[in-house]
């Protein structure tokens, strides 16, 4: 009897509960799916189960972050770190040499050309720290149609070249610029600094490669950082390193994904004055595939038959250099630089290249003075002529010397030497520049900028000397006698 | 300077190891409009009408029974949410600097975080399709373990412990 009555109570309890579940909404739909699900295999069924149950699992976990939480820190805690900072001066002291140039730096009054007025004694000096080269700074012509642009659209453009601020005159002197080179593209920067430190960033990113020579500019070094890729260097104007470093970068990056390659260098080396070998650098970039941005601030307008640049002077086409930058700042006399390329080049850079988009526009007056005065330049081969004379003549000048090691390459006109023995004295270098001075030539330092990383400090120190075709043969051979006397006094103190 | 793409462990399995400081602030700079979408209303709906529309096209080829159709339409979506959100890494057009190169989409979506609605959604529409196409179904043994599989392989790289885990197969070490 107690069988009996448990089995009638069992049996009730399930009709109960088979009853309470179809009066559920939706149970039907639910026994139909699993009756349909079934399929005579029980495996698959809990398969299935299992995939719902943790399907539900996972839509119930709280959200949570993976990103490292910042520190807990108590009140006293943070007093105690407050109390310990000290905060470093806004501006360090002054070095001994930084103070000494400080209290000796010539200042120019009236216009700068090859003979300048200084404030300080009144004196005038013949001016060879200045890229002057063609003298172009006292043009009539230039300053006549300078003052007729500025009467016309004022003193700039008063905005970056994508939101009004490019002119016709910015056109016309990029049409010019591509015109001269013999190249499809140009496009025009409003600073000569900013254009290569802006050209790099623009097509080189994280995760791409750049290999760059070891004297490359500051200006070259602050692009290759901004653009983040990764960074190798070869030895200065050591071709085979070269190719040893780009053997090496092919070997590393085997099976990876395919990157942008590129190879930095400088036509002339502002920190060393040497030249650089185009045809090698083209071989080789063809041959491991990567692309060549070459650097041409100072030997755009100076090197080659009519100052078509390195280029020209090495007889390689344009179009094998994939990113030509040049001033339009140091030859030129004017202000701002450019970038030639291909127009999928150039055009690229105008939507994507930091100091074109958010800087303004480079002022009409410049644009066009930069564009008559390379108008000047062609017009005159007399120009590069007489330059070339007066650079040989200034260097045999100061080759006079035993002291003076000119480390610049005999084309350059941006005369750079060392002192013998005291290659790595700045000291030595600021004392010629001071002599040379009191004596009546304004010779200047190439000065670097000190950083930890030895990359960034290439080279020895170096004067620079810049003669110019407003000088006279007379007024080389002067300075060349008063900086081989400075060198020789500088000298003779040390012994 | 900055590592790139280069592994820094010659193992098969490895975590990718956090972003650098300059990387990270790269990363802050802006929002990351390629990963920022998923959370569109948009965005969720159309997962539906590709399911559909895919399950239709399946149907109108001739001579395909319901369980190959149910199978292609599962795998479609499976292969190209893969490659949409687990497969390509980065942002595949110019933005961040490149900040996110290292970083699939499921993991610069709601900046790393775990268990975010768009996630659960995300997770839950495969799940489903194949609960769908077994109800719908007479699968023999072999169209249900090519089913399972294909929802798994997009189930488990979704799962939090493999945030960032890379399994380097085709890779090289270096």
């Amino acid at each position: 009897m107690d069988l009996a009555d448990t089995m009638k109570a069992v049996n009730h309890t399930f009709q109960d509960v088979s009853y309470q579940f179809k009066r559920l909404p939706g149970s039907s739909i639910l026994l139909r799916y699993i009756k349909n699900s079934y399929q005579n295999d029980p495996i698959r069924s809990i398969v299935e189960l299992c995939l719902l149950l943790f399907a539900v699992r996972y839509l119930l976990a709280p959200r949570y972050s993976t990103k490292q939480k910042p520190v807990d820190l108590t009140e006293r805690e943070i007093d105690e770190l407050v109390e310990e900072w000290t905060p470093e001066p806004l501006v360090s002291p002054l070095t001994e040499l930084e103070a000494l140039e400080e209290e000796r730096r010539p200042i120019i009054t009236g216009p700068t050309g090859p003979k300048v007025k200084l404030l300080n004694s009144g004196r005038t000096v013949t001016n060879m720290a200045s890229m002057n080269y063609y003298n172009l700074i006292n043009n009539d012509l230039v300053k006549e149609r300078a003052v007729q642009i500025l009467r016309n659209y004022g003193v700039g453009a008063c905005g970056p070249p994508n939101f009004y601020g490019t002119q016709d005159v910015h056109m016309d002197t990029e049409k010019e610029i591509a015109r001269f080179l013999g190249v499809p593209a140009v496009i025009v920067y409003a600073q000569s600094f900013s254009t290569i430190s802006s050209v790099i960033p623009a097509f080189s990113k994280r995760g791409d490669i750049i290999v760059a020579d070891r004297a490359c500019n500051f200006a070259i070094q602050r692009g290759i950082q901004i653009s983040r890729s990764i960074i190798r260097w070869y030895n200065h104007n050591d071709m085979e390193d070269l190719e040893r470093v780009l053997a090496q970068v092919q070997r590393e990056q085997k099976r990876k994904p395919l990157t942008r390659r590129f190879i930095v260098t400088e036509g002339l080396f502002e920190t060393t004055g040497t030249i650089s070998d185009l045809p090698k650098l083209v071989e080789l970039k063809l041959k491991y595939k990567y692309r060549l941005i070459l650097d041409e601030t100072h030997s755009f307008g100076i090197l080659g038959r009519t100052g078509r640049g390195l280029t020209e002077h090495q007889n390689v086409d344009p179009s094998n250099v994939e990113m030509l930058v040049g001033s339009l700042a140091h030859t030129l006399c004017a202000g701002g630089g450019f970038c030639a390329g291909s127009n999928e080049v150039v055009e690229h850079q105008r939507i994507s290249s930091g100091s074109y988009v958010f800087s303004a526009a480079l002022p009409a007056m410049l644009s066009v003075a930069a564009a008559e005065c390379l108008k000047l330049i062609e017009g005159n081969p007399d120009l590069l002529l007489t330059l070339r004379d007066y650079t040989k003549t200034m260097r045999s000048q100061l080759e006079r010397s035993e002291h003076i090691i000119v480390t610049s390459a005999p084309e350059n006109p941006r005369i750079l030497f060392t002192v013998k023995g005291y290659e790595h004295d700045e000291r030595v270098m600021a004392e010629v520049v001071d002599e040379a001075l009191t004596a009546g030539v304004l010779i200047s330092r190439a000065k670097k900028v000190a950083d930890s990383s030895k990359e960034w400090q290439y080279g020895p120190e170096v004067v620079m000397v810049t003669p110019s075709v407003g000088h006279t043969k007379k007024d080389l051979e002067a300075a060349g006698s008063v900086i081989r006397k400075a060198v020789g006094k500088v000298m003779s103190r040390r012994k | 300077m900055s590592a790139g793409r280069r592994r820094r462990s010659s193992s098969i399995i490895y975590m990718e190891p956090a972003e650098t400081i300059e990387q990270r602030s790269d990363q802050e700079a802006i929002p990351n409009l390629n990963a920022s979408w998923v959370n569109a209303k948009g965005a969720w709906g159309i997962h539906f009408v590709i399911i559909v529309v895919l399950k239709i096209f399946y149907d109108s080829l001739p001579g395909v029974s319901q369980e190959t159709s149910w199978t292609l339409t599962n795998i479609s979506y499976t292969v190209g949410s893969y490659i949409m959100f687990h497969h390509v890494r980065g942002i595949p057009f110019e933005f961040n600097a490149g900040a996110y190169d290292n970083l699939n989409m499921w993991e610069q979506m709601d900046n790393g975080d775990q268990y975010t609605p768009a996630k659960k959604f995300l997770l839950a529409v495969p799940i489903l399709l194949f609960l769908l196409s077994t109800h719908y179904t007479h699968y023999d043994n072999a169209h249900f373990t090519i089913n399972i599989l294909a929802t798994l392989a997009v189930v488990i790289p979704k799962l939090p412990w493999t945030h960032r885990l890379r399994i380097g197969l085709f890779e090289d070490s270096d």
